[in-house]
C-alpha cells in the first residue's frame, strides 16, 4: 500500500488543468507544459499507432511549429470524468505563407494530482495536406 | 459526478447504452440502433465534417452491411459523464475477400433521457485501406 494519498480532481480543476494544456500549446509555453504533463505522461496519436514520451514530445515542440506562423485549439468542448477529460476541439493554424487551415481532433486524458499521465489523440491524416496548404490537397477542413 | 436515476446509476446506464450500440452494430442489428437513439439524434463525423440525422445514419448503416462480412467493435475503453459518455475502440472489419482491417477510433455521444442525442466520431480515414494493421 501507498502511503501517499492521491486526492480526486474535482470537474473544475480538470477543466482548468484542460484549458492550461491547451493555453501553453498555442502561446508555445514549454515551461507550462512541463508543468501540466506529469513526469511519466504518455502521448499515443491514432495516425501513428505508437506511445512517446514527455521528454520525446517537449523535445520536439518546436521542430512541431515549422512552416507555422499561429496556432490556436478553438471551439472546446470539455467533458470530466472521474480521473480524465475528453476535449473536441478545432485546431486552426496559419502557415507562413498565409495559407489557413484547420483539423478536429479529439483527445482523452487522463489526470493525477493535478498533472496529466495520459494523452490518446484521435485525428484525421488524410486532412494534414489541407491543413498546410499542399497543392494536392483535395480536402479542407472548417469548423464543427 | 455521477447521479442516481432509479436503482442504477448514471454510468452504468451511460456504459449499458453505449455497449448496446456497439453491440447492434456488430450484429447489423438497425432495430436495435433505432432503440439507442433519440428521434432528434444526429452524428457528425470528423472524416467528413458534415452532421447525419438519425434516419440518414440508419440507412447508411443497413447499406455498409453489404460491404463487410464481420465488423467488430474491440477493445473498449468507456467514461461516462453526467449528459454522455466517450468510448475509444478498435474496430476490425472482415471483407468478403477475407482481408481483415483495423483502425482505432473514438466516439462521444450525448445522452438524454437514455438516449443518444448527439454522436461525435472521430478516425483516421487514411487507415481505411491498410491490411492486417
Amino acid at each position: 500500500m501507498t502511503t501517499t494519498e492521491l486526492r480526486t480532481m474535482t470537474d473544475g480543476e480538470i477543466r482548468e488543468l484542460c484549458n492550461r494544456f491547451f493555453d501553453a500549446y498555442q502561446d508555445k509555453r514549454v515551461d507550462i507544459l512541463d508543468e501540466v504533463l506529469a513526469d511519466d505522461c504518455i502521448i499515443w496519436h491514432n495516425v501513428f499507432g505508437r506511445e512517446t514520451t514527455k521528454a520525446d514530445n517537449l523535445s520536439k515542440y518546436h521542430d512541431s511549429y515549422d512552416g507555422q506562423r499561429r496556432r490556436t485549439y478553438d471551439d472546446r468542448t470539455i467533458n470530466t470524468f472521474d480521473d480524465g477529460f475528453v476535449i473536441q476541439y478545432s485546431l486552426n493554424g496559419v502557415m507562413t505563407n498565409g495559407h489557413r487551415g484547420s483539423l478536429w481532433i479529439c483527445i482523452v486524458a487522463r489526470v493525477r494530482d493535478g498533472r496529466i499521465t495520459r494523452i490518446d489523440e484521435y485525428m484525421d491524416s488524410s486532412k494534414f495536406a489541407a491543413w498546410a496548404g499542399a497543392p494536392t490537397a483535395a480536402t479542407s477542413g472548417g469548423q464543427r | 459526478m455521477t447521479t442516481t436515476t432509479g436503482q442504477r446509476s448514471t454510468d452504468t446506464v451511460h456504459r449499458e447504452l453505449c455497449h448496446a450500440l456497439f453491440d447492434a452494430l456488430e450484429r447489423g442489428d438497425v432495430d436495435a440502433v433505432a432503440r439507442c437513439y433519440a428521434p432528434e439524434m444526429t452524428l457528425w463525423a470528423n472524416i467528413t465534417g458534415h452532421e447525419q440525422t438519425r434516419d440518414e445514419n440508419l440507412a447508411s448503416i443497413e447499406k455498409g452491411k453489404e460491404l463487410l462480412r464481420r465488423r467488430t467493435y474491440d477493445d473498449r475503453q468507456i467514461h461516462t459523464f453526467d449528459d454522455g459518455f466517450v468510448a475509444q475502440y478498435t474496430v476490425t472489419a472482415v471483407t468478403h475477400d477475407g482481408t481483415r482491417r483495423a483502425l482505432w477510433a473514438c466516439l462521444v455521444a450525448e445522452v438524454h433521457d437514455g438516449l443518444i442525442t448527439k454522436l461525435f466520431d472521430y478516425l483516421d480515414s487514411s487507415k481505411f485501406g491498410v491490411p492486417d494493421r
